[in-house]
């Protein structure tokens, strides 16, 4: 059987698996928003594990870090910098967050920085960063659907019509069992990714050079400049490696998709857990990805696209039915992360815009049918932006992994208590300023004396919103009592927040 | 900044012996595998261990270390 045959039937299996979960998630669903949103807020560790890993990793992990390696080397082995922070912000400011969520009912970042600061300048600022730099996900993850089955059907099916049938499937699940049904389909793809990038890594190592530690020797023999910093075009700076490290960590973190997990828990040990173990799975999935990288550089140099390398070796030396298992792999990284972006925009949009502007007292199953509405404009929205070419998403798509990265000082004000505390016109300030200066430093002089625009903005965005927090009003004692004494009684009382309050938020 | 009547006391550094101790490790170790330790010392092949790259073996050694801080931190209960 054909190669092109095997790969799209597996692709098609595997969408079939995603439904079938969306379905019977679907049938466990309560008409509620915190269900339909939150999963209830009754995640275990296993599926939240899963959920996390699996949205953490997209497409780019899976097909655009083999093409890092196999353009500038060993220097996106740094990878683990940033996977080990995630660990560590999960387990020191996740818990906080989750804490907060559940004593006070937020389900979006907007909610706990408007309710701390008081402000609705502040959730419209939060909203709108959080919807505008990671609505472009949703293009980059669909964009890649549509390539990865492209290439898995040999050409047969377009671009445009991959695009759309996987962006109708992913939107399909979610309308049916909300963010069950996410969490769901994130296990089954957490699990296949990771397995199908580990055998498609192994038999190519030992097909093409005898196995793993051969290929190295390979590489150390014919491609040294690969194996050392700053790489061969001298990308790998001191100066990215510290920006690429703070973006791609608190700059992930703090994007709506992934916050929204911390709020999704079942308890505070549950995350700790996860934030002691997901740097496990999320760095040991750049081992295979690394050595499909640097063994492609010495087998197929010279590729025009290099996030192209793993399939274009698999198509070349692999099995038909590995092929298919992988590419489908690739289809779960994809969509992981496309399905979660699509959620949480549809939690911001409902819950920040629609809740809180447009029609303020409906019922749950009210504000659930509104959700799924938004699902259909999103896809819509999506699809749009995927096949179609504009001259501002270029200049977006490019701040877009810094975008989120402005809410820290926001955020850290909130989750730690200090003696003195942010404002309102500091934190708004500081973000303005910040999205600013990131256009400035990564678009008009990109990543000025080598360092990584991100730590441009983040300086800029900390020391005005510290300074302008100086001299101007901030929250009022009662809601800093109220936010920051949770915070305290939460680490050093007894660790766990209290029952749910509502409509505090 | 504003100064709000009576708040918590900071919580940017541990209180605990136990929480400092894995604060500075944590820190430490991660230190590590920043610059310039990554662009100096750690930046070579040789001498490779198990056939792999020096540069490789010490970042992965650094970033398990950094995961068993956590996982200690979890089971001690910090």
């Amino acid at each position: 059987m054909e190669a092109w045959v095997v790969a799209t039937g597996l692709i098609f299996l595997y969408l079939v698996a995603t439904i079938v979960l969306g379905v019977v998630a679907n049938r466990r669903m309560t008409v509620d928003m915190e269900d339909f949103l939150l999963y209830g807020r009754r995640a275990g560790f296993v599926v939240l594990y899963l959920t996390v890993v699996a949205t953490f990793h997209s497409a780019f992990a899976f097909l655009g870090s083999g093409g890092f390696f196999y353009t500038h080397g060993i220097g996106f082995w740094m990878a683990g910098t940033w996977t080990v922070l995630v660990g560590a912000i999960t387990y020191v400011l996740g818990t906080r967050i989750w804490a907060l969520g559940k004593a006070f009912g937020y389900m979006t970042p907007a909610d706990m920085l408007a309710d701390f600061y008081e402000s609705e300048a502040v959730r419209i600022a939060v909203a709108v960063v959080s919807v505008l730099f990671t609505i472009l996900y949703i293009q980059v993850q669909a964009q890649g659907l549509g390539y990865i089955i492209n290439v898995a059907s040999g050409g047969r099916i377009s671009f445009e019509l991959g695009t759309l049938v996987l962006l109708i499937v992913a939107a399909a699940y979610l309308v049916a069992g909300g963010l069950r049904a996410v969490y769901w389909t994130d296990v089954l793809q957490g699990v296949w990714m990771y397995l199908a990038v580990w055998i498609g890594a192994i038999y190519l190592a030992f097909e093409l050079f005898g196995g793993p530690i051969e290929l190295v020797r390979a590489v150390m023999a014919e491609r040294p400049d690969l194996l050392t910093l700053p790489g061969p075009e001298g990308f790998f700076t001191p100066g990215m490696w510290l920006g690429m490290t703070l973006t791609l960590s608190f700059g992930i973190v703090f994007q709506p998709h992934m916050m929204i997990r911390y709020y999704t828990a079942i308890d505070a040990k549950t995350l700790k857990l996860l934030g002691a173990t997901t740097p496990i799975y999320l760095i040991t999935l750049y081992i295979p990805t690394a050595l499909v990288g640097l063994g492609g550089a010495i087998v197929m140099p010279g590729l025009d696209v290099p996030d192209r390398i793993f399939p274009e070796l698999l198509f070349a030396y692999a099995p038909a039915w590995m092929t298919g298992l992988i590419l489908a792999g690739a289809t779960a990284a994809a969509m992981s992360t496309l399905d979660s972006i699509l959620h949480a925009n549809v939690t911001v949009l409902t819950r920040d815009v629609y809740q809180r502007y447009v029609a303020t007292d409906r019922t749950q199953a009210h504000y659930v049918a509104v959700g799924r509405v938004l699902v259909a404009v999103l896809l819509v929205v999506g699809y749009v932006l995927s096949v179609r070419t504009f001259g501002f998403l270029v200049v977006l798509v490019t701040l877009s992994g810094s975008g989120a990265l402005q809410l820290m000082p926001a955020i850290l004000g909130v989750c730690f208590p200090g003696r003195r505390t942010l404002t309102r016109a500091g934190v708004l300030t500081g973000i303005g300023a910040g999205m600013v200066t990131l256009y400035l430093t990564l678009v008009v002089v990109p990543h000025p004396w080598g360092m990584h625009g991100a730590v441009w903005s983040l300086l800029v965005n900390g020391v005005l919103a510290v300074a302008v927090s100086g001299f101007t009003r901030g929250p009022s004692s009662e809601t800093v009592a109220r936010i920051h004494g949770e915070v305290e009684r939460f680490v050093y009382g007894s660790g766990e927040a209290p029952p749910a309050i509502e409509g505090t938020s | 900044m504003s100064t709000p009547g009576p708040v918590p006391r900071s919580h940017f550094f541990p209180r605990t012996a136990a929480g400092r101790r894995a604060t500075v490790a944590f820190l430490l170790l991660f230190a590590l595998c920043m610059p310039p330790f990554t662009h100096t010392v750690w930046n070579r092949i040789e001498p490779t261990v198990g056939g792999l790259p020096f540069l490789w073996v010490v970042l992965l050694a650094i970033y398990t270390l950094l995961v068993l801080v956590l996982v200690r931190v979890y089971r001690n209960g910090i």
